[in-house]
């Protein structure tokens, strides 16, 4: 019995709730803006095809499309906001595109991010769909409006009769959100109060429509114009090596300015003391100890070279020239990078690089290294490493090269492997200036 | 000699100054980072700064654009680079600021003071001074000049590249002053270097060979 009553209260009272103004005002912004929305859409697009008919007119077409999901985008934008008024739900926006790599010019690079951007056009996907939500929308704010003035009847019956006096206005017509094909005029007290009570029940379907379509809308805003699964992923990766590269960095610092001044500032008081020492016995002792922090800061040198080598601050190229160095075969590097990678790509190319070093020296008996590093090709790092040796490298399974294109992939990056036997071998490694979905 | 630090790690720059002060050398100025280091060399002049690398802000190589700077600027004043690594592309960048007033010394050398002070003083007086950790790292590379050296001739060439002159190496490697210019001219031979007389020069010489 209270199951009932509650039910019922809830079923007659939702007129009377907040939250049925809110649904009823979110359905009018989503039926004015998705309508029209979808419209410019649409014609866009069918003119950018149009157009894409001829050569010429394919580039007025690409135009139009970008234009067209540029507009979606911005709608999107709308209706998440209008989302968050009605409802408080925050659906985030997904990442902005891409800029398209590889093309100088910055409007054409747009251009083709933007017509690469798969968020973009999930909005387009999101305008379409709407279009038949907007008009359910709308005619759920349409009943409600026509439901409320059916309601007003009673009222305009005691105050005029059927018509105001004196007026030659026709009399009252009931308003009836379905088109039945007749008109229904109120003529007595009875009458009007029967419209009165189609009125609220024409108010009753608005506001459960209302209610129906914001949940149904909100749905389709959080599974279009969100950031998509594969797009929060990204993002959540870029984040993940990026701070960790970052925390290395932080370890590297924090030994550099604790640990070795220490051991430094402990090796300085060694010295004095041994200055002063006055006799054999105890300046063995001393001499020992210095042995000993010496090799101490000689192991942390190492740690921290392996954690996150210093002269990396001053560039790729750099760090490679000082790996290079100390290498027993000749190693000749070629650098080409007008614009450094992200901190996070920088180290791990860094260690990569300093592997496939390490491989050449240890297997392929050559001659001469060559290393290669530029970033023209596609926007992407690029880094060579060639050797003259005898060749016979490959990515099997449980290899150093396997393990390296692994950790390369972590980023989408690639690494390929050229080395018939004999030589020469060619290794191959492409990185992303950027992690994608990271911030610039 | 009128000496002037920059290090930003307290202990060491207080350590750095007390033992300088010990040995009677004048610490006029004893500094945080670059920005200061430059307006410190400015108004004392020193003789010879001793410099960090890595300092604030950025804690990468401000040193090391200082004292290229102070090369350029301030010609009479010598530079020691004082660092927790050695990064051969540091060496060479210092080594091409020009010849002679330059120096890179890991900071334990400081443990041992009396070649610590040599060094600085070398570097106050025009000469260079680089850390054996230097050389070794190049003293690496393949070569057959190199392989053609007998071991005690490696030893002569490591300390001649460290900046050392004739006196010091016979010194260190308990030789007469006779048998280390024999083993000099031998090496120079076999590397076929000309064998100059000034030290820094030769020091010049022995890196760009190493280098090449």
């Amino acid at each position: 019995m209270d199951e009932i009553r509650r039910v019922t209260v809830l079923l007659l009272g939702a007129p009377f709730t907040r939250r049925a103004r809110r649904d009823l005002r979110f359905c009018a912004v989503g039926a004015i803006t998705g309508v029209p929305g979808f419209t410019v859409i649409a014609v866009t697009l069918v003119l950018a095809l149009a157009f894409s008919a001829s050569v010429i007119g394919a580039i007025v077409g690409l135009l139009l499309a970008a234009a067209a999901v540029g507009i979606a985008c911005r709608l999107g934008a709308a209706h998440r906001r209008a989302l968050w008024r009605a409802t408080g739900e925050r659906v985030s926006a997904p990442a902005p595109p891409q800029a398209g790599r590889g093309e100088p010019r910055r409007l054409v690079r747009q251009l083709i991010g933007r017509l690469r951007d798969p968020d973009g056009w999930r909005s387009v996907e999101y305008a379409a769909l709407k279009l038949p939500v907007a008009v359910a929308e709308g005619y759920a704010v349409a009943a409600t409006v026509i439901g409320l003035v059916d309601c007003a009847y009673p009222l305009a019956w005691v105050a005029f009769g059927n018509r105001p006096v004196g007026s030659n206005m026709k009399p009252l017509k009931v308003l009836f959100p379905v088109d039945h094909g007749q008109h229904w005029v109120v003529k007595t007290w009875p009458g009007a109060l029967t419209t009165a009570l189609l009125g609220a029940v024409c108010v009753l379907v608005g506001v459960w429509l209302a209610r129906v379509m914001t949940l149904l809308d909100a749905w389709l805003i959080r599974s279009l114009l969100g950031p998509s699964r594969v797009s929060e992923l990204e993002r959540t990766r870029a984040i993940a090596v990026e701070d960790a590269a970052w925390a290395l960095r932080r370890v590297e610092r924090d030994l550099h300015d604790g640990a070795q001044v220490r051991l430094a500032a402990v090796t300085l008081n060694l010295g004095m003391a041994r200055e002063k020492a006055d006799n054999d016995a105890l300046r063995e002792l001393l001499d020992a100890a210095q042995a000993q922090v010496r090799g101490a800061l000689a192991d942390l040198r190492r740690i921290a070279g392996g954690i996150h080598p210093p002269v990396l601050d001053a560039g790729l190229a750099d760090a490679l020239a000082s790996v290079a160095t100390a290498c027993p075969i000749p190693v000749r590097i070629r650098a080409d990078l007008p614009e450094r990678p992200s901190p996070a790509i920088e180290t791990m190319a860094y260690f990569c690089t300093a592997e496939l070093l390490a491989n050449a020296i240890k297997h392929s008996s050559a001659r001469m290294i060559e290393i290669k590093i530029d970033s023209e090709r596609m926007h992407a790092l690029r880094i060579r490493v060639a050797d003259d040796g005898v060749g016979g490298a490959a990515a099997h399974r449980g290899s150093g090269l396997e393990g390296l294109a692994k950790r390369v992939s972590t980023v989408d990056g690639t690494l390929r492997v050229a080395s018939p036997p004999g030589g020469p071998t060619l290794v191959t490694v492409e990185l992303p200036m950027r992690i994608r979905g990271g911030g610039t | 000699m009128r000496v002037v630090i920059a290090e930003d790690a307290a202990v060491l720059r207080e350590g750095l100054t007390r033992l300088l002060a010990d040995h009677g050398h004048d610490v006029c100025a004893a500094v945080t980072d670059a920005e200061a280091l430059r307006a410190a060399v400015s108004a004392q002049r020193p003789d010879v700064v001793i410099a960090d690398i890595r300092m604030p802000p950025t804690h990468t190589d401000e040193g090391l654009r200082a004292a290229l700077a102070i090369r350029c600027g301030f010609p009479a004043t010598g530079v020691l680079l004082f660092s927790q690594y050695i990064e051969t592309r540091y060496v060479a960048r210092l080594l091409e600021s020009g010849t002679g007033g330059v120096g890179y010394l890991l900071k334990e050398r400081v443990g041992d003071v009396a070649d610590f002070v040599s060094a600085l003083e070398r570097v106050a007086a025009g000469g260079t001074a680089l850390d054996p950790e230097v050389i070794s790292q190049l003293l690496h590379r393949p070569d057959p000049g190199l392989a053609s050296l007998t071991l005690r001739e490696r030893e002569v060439l490591a300390l001649m590249a460290e900046g050392r002159s004739n006196s010091g190496i016979a010194d260190e490697l308990v030789l007469s002053e006779g048998t280390v210019e024999k083993h000099i001219a031998s090496t120079f031979m076999k590397l076929s270097l000309e064998p100059e007389p000034g030290g820094n020069r030769r020091v010049l010489a022995v890196l760009r060979y190493l280098r090449e």
